[in-house]
């Protein structure tokens, strides 16, 4: 399964939303409704899901969903 | 002045006197000055043994009135009234006082002394445990940390013992059937004060009724009394300023505390630089910095200190079964968020931010810097996530601009650091705590609870690297600190420890704004128990000891921990400390990206709704709120960064050296 196809996924489960909802271009606080905690589970989903470990701050600092796709393609790629 | 410079009344002064409408049965009884000059009192009954010191001066009290030393319209009863005193307009009574020079009493209801007292010293009041068990003697002398030890060791007997006889043997000296009124104090528009021993330079305001009670004050922190305040069985420690209807009874107000806007208290202590406004309190242990501003806020059977209670923050200790047993532990550096619950019996680990309503009994003290949440009902962890926040990080930087205590010989011994082997020895065990839970939890399970509470299964891994970070932040602060201020030539002067260091203690503790090593804090329980410890001026001492024994005792500390924190050979290299140096820059990177992200949180998003309330949302928000690029905390965040490069490449070119 691709990269943004496995975000949508923890999203619509950690966020309990639509899977309609999350498109490439949806900003994880303003459009999904993620609030910091959330945004923090979002980082440790992520980090689960694809057996990797992101960097705390920088993971922070993804605020759309293609940014996610970037950070971890770049983390899988760095291995 | 001494006692031999008083002389009887003249024949001629005392006509003056009866001329000028003042009366006694007995002038003989009334000595006074060498110079006396008679026409300055008028309209004064003198009953009992009078002195009056010289008549000769002025002064200029903070109304700006200039007031002439003198006696009008007063009833004086067994007093002794130094050299140029004011005193006028007394209704009632000066009753069995010693009056100091220079004080002025003013337009007063009555101040007496009724029988022997000890002037509040020695009352016993029933901290944190409302139903007993942990009775405080208070006195004048009490700091936050013999008040910590006489409230937590009760199992230890003997030195509950040892202390009381210190307090008992400070009450016995204090005893007195004459009240002082310190040199240079101010008195003035306040009804009755009863057994009351009031400081140098205090000033007495508008006060409704005192009883029981000390006011300890000197000339560098003075200490104020004012408009309304109702206290009885008190010590309020120097500094400290307590007014606006403060209702106050069996409490202790410790140095530089502001008490105000009808705070009431009762059975708590509340130690220096703390802050109380309109809140209700009822047997606390409020360590220093116990903060709360609010109406709705009650504080109820519960150790705090460096902590900050929100709007409506409130506390069960019992539970109608067999009374108001249950307490609640804060440690250090907590606060509460508005509306918050907590039902005790809990514990919370310091620097803890607490949210929502919680029914649960839990005890987070090996997780630091934590939320505390409640989710549907439950009560949730977020271990360590605090430590990254602006909140924290400004709290560490404000406590120690804002001591106010003025006075050189501080009671509260206090060490401010955020990060201490005391909170460095929770991490490093909160750390292993969450590995193991996550090793041994199912990826199916959502929660696992530990203590009571509950941790999202998901963060467990996330809190114990957020552990990790503040640790590797922890003790590169400490090697950078050490390596500056030491400036060593040879890796073995770095790695000696001080003789005098206490030697591989393990655990720290917090004795109540004072950290230090268990051990050597048993050493002083241990002289304690042996009575070879005289009095609460040596207990002091030994205090203030220990108090500038941390550097070293750190140092110890963390040369100790840092093979095993870091997986170190148990000989330190220098190839080890530019280790630990690389990963404390990034750990320091990190923490300032992360709370600056936190930071600037607060200039986006939804935090802007409101403004503009008719348009211009944007300009109004600037205006008001400015730009987070312009903001003084973004600037401070600025400087850190070029400070750690700075330390670094520092701490580098020393370490090349050896």
């Amino acid at each position: 399964m691709a990269t943004l196809d496995r975000i949508k996924n923890v999203c619509v489960e950690l966020l309990k939303i639509d899977g309609s909802r999350v498109q490439e271009s949806s900003r994880f606080v303003e459009d999904l409704g993620a609030d910091s905690m959330q945004s923090i589970e979002l980082v440790a989903s992520f980090e689960e899901e694809f057996d990797i470990e992101m960097d705390e701050d920088a993971a922070l600092g993804v605020k759309t969903v293609s940014d996610a796709v970037a950070f971890i393609d770049r983390v899988i790629s760095e291995g | 002045m001494s006692k031999q410079n008083y002389l009887p009344l003249t024949p001629e002064a005392i006509k003056i006197l009866k001329k000028n409408g003042c009366w006694s049965r007995h002038w003989d009884k009334v000595m006074v000055s060498r110079g006396f000059d008679p026409t300055r009192i008028a309209g004064t009954i003198f009953r009992g043994k009078v002195r009056i010191g010289r008549l000769d001066g002025h002064f200029i009290p903070m109304d700006g009135i200039r007031r002439y030393a003198g006696i009008f319209d007063a009833n004086l009863h067994n007093v002794s009234i130094g050299d140029n005193c004011h005193i006028s307009n007394i209704k009632g009574w000066l009753s069995n006082l010693v009056i100091e020079n220079k004080v002025l009493i003013e337009d007063v209801g009555s101040i007496v002394c009724q029988g022997e007292t000890s002037f509040g010293n020695g009352h016993s009041i029933e901290v944190l445990n409302e139903g007993g068990g942990r009775e405080l003697k208070i006195t004048e002398m009490t700091s936050a940390q013999t008040a910590y030890l006489t409230t937590f060791y009760r199992h230890d007997p003997d030195l509950i013992q040892a202390l009381d006889a210190l307090a008992d043997k400070y009450t016995a000296s204090v005893r007195s059937d004459r009240a002082t009124i310190g040199k240079g104090s101010y008195i003035f528009h306040c009804q009755n004060i009863v057994n009351v021993k009031i400081g140098r330079h205090a000033v007495l305001r508008g006060i409704q009724n005192l009883k029981e009670g000390t006011v300890a004050s000197s000339k560098v922190a003075p200490t104020f009394v004012g408009d309304g305040v109702i206290a009885k069985d008190f010590i309020f420690q120097k500094g400290a300023h307590i007014t606006d209807a403060a209702l106050l009874a069996g409490t202790l107000v410790g140095e530089g505390t502001r008490i105000g806007k009808q705070f009431s208290s009762e059975n708590s202590v509340i130690f220096s630089n703390s802050e109380g406004f309109h809140t209700e309190v009822c047997s606390i242990f409020g360590g220093p910095y116990t903060v709360t501003h609010h109406r709705s806020t009650l504080l109820i059977a519960g150790m705090f200190s460096f902590f900050n209670a929100g709007s409506g923050t409130n506390q069960s200790n019992h539970m109608y079964k067999l009374g108001p047993l249950h307490q609640g532990i804060l440690e250090r550096g907590c606060k509460t968020g508005s509306s918050s619950y907590l039902l005790w019996p809990s514990r919370v680990g310091a620097f803890s931010a607490i949210m929502g309503q919680h029914y649960a009994n839990f005890d987070t003290s090996d997780f630091p810097f934590s939320y505390v949440n409640e989710e549907s009902g439950h009560s949730t962890l977020v271990p360590g996530m605090n430590f990254f926040t602006v909140g924290t990080m400004r709290d560490g930087l404000k406590w120690p601009t804002r001591d106010r205590r003025n006075n050189p010989d501080k009671l509260d011994q206090l060490i401010f650091n955020v990060l201490s082997p005391y909170t460095a020895q929770k991490m490093i065990k909160g750390q292993a705590i969450l590995l193991e839970l996550y090793a041994n939890t199912e990826r199916g399970q959502e929660y696992v609870s530990h203590q009571g509470i509950l941790i999202k299964r998901l963060l467990l891994k996330t809190c114990s690297r957020y552990y990790r970070l503040a640790l590797e932040k922890y003790f590169g602060d400490v090697l950078v600190a050490k390596l500056q201020e030491q400036n060593p030539a040879k890796l073995s002067a770095l790695l000696t420890v001080s003789p005098e260091a206490v030697e591989d203690e393990k655990l720290w503790v917090d004795v109540s704004g004072l950290l230090c090593a268990k051990q050597r804090l048993d050493q002083l329980l241990d002289a304690l128990k042996a009575g070879t410890v005289a009095d609460l001026t040596a207990l002091q001492q030994e205090l203030v000891l220990i108090h500038t024994s941390y550097a070293q005792d750190e140092w110890s500390w963390v040369l100790h921990q840092l093979p095993l924190v870091f997986g170190f050979n148990a000989e330190i290299s220098v190839e080890n400390l530019k280790t630990l140096l690389q990963k404390w820059k990034i750990a320091s990177a990190k923490l300032l990206n992360m709370v600056e992200m936190d930071a600037a949180k607060e200039f986006e998003g939804n935090v802007r709704t409101g403004f503009g309330i008719d348009g211009f949302p944007d300009e109004d928000f600037a205006a008001v709120r400015g730009t987070f690029e312009t903001n003084s905390f973004k600037h401070q965040l600025d400087e850190m960064r070029v400070q750690v490069a700075q330390d670094l490449d520092h701490s580098l070119s020393i370490l090349n050296k050896l």
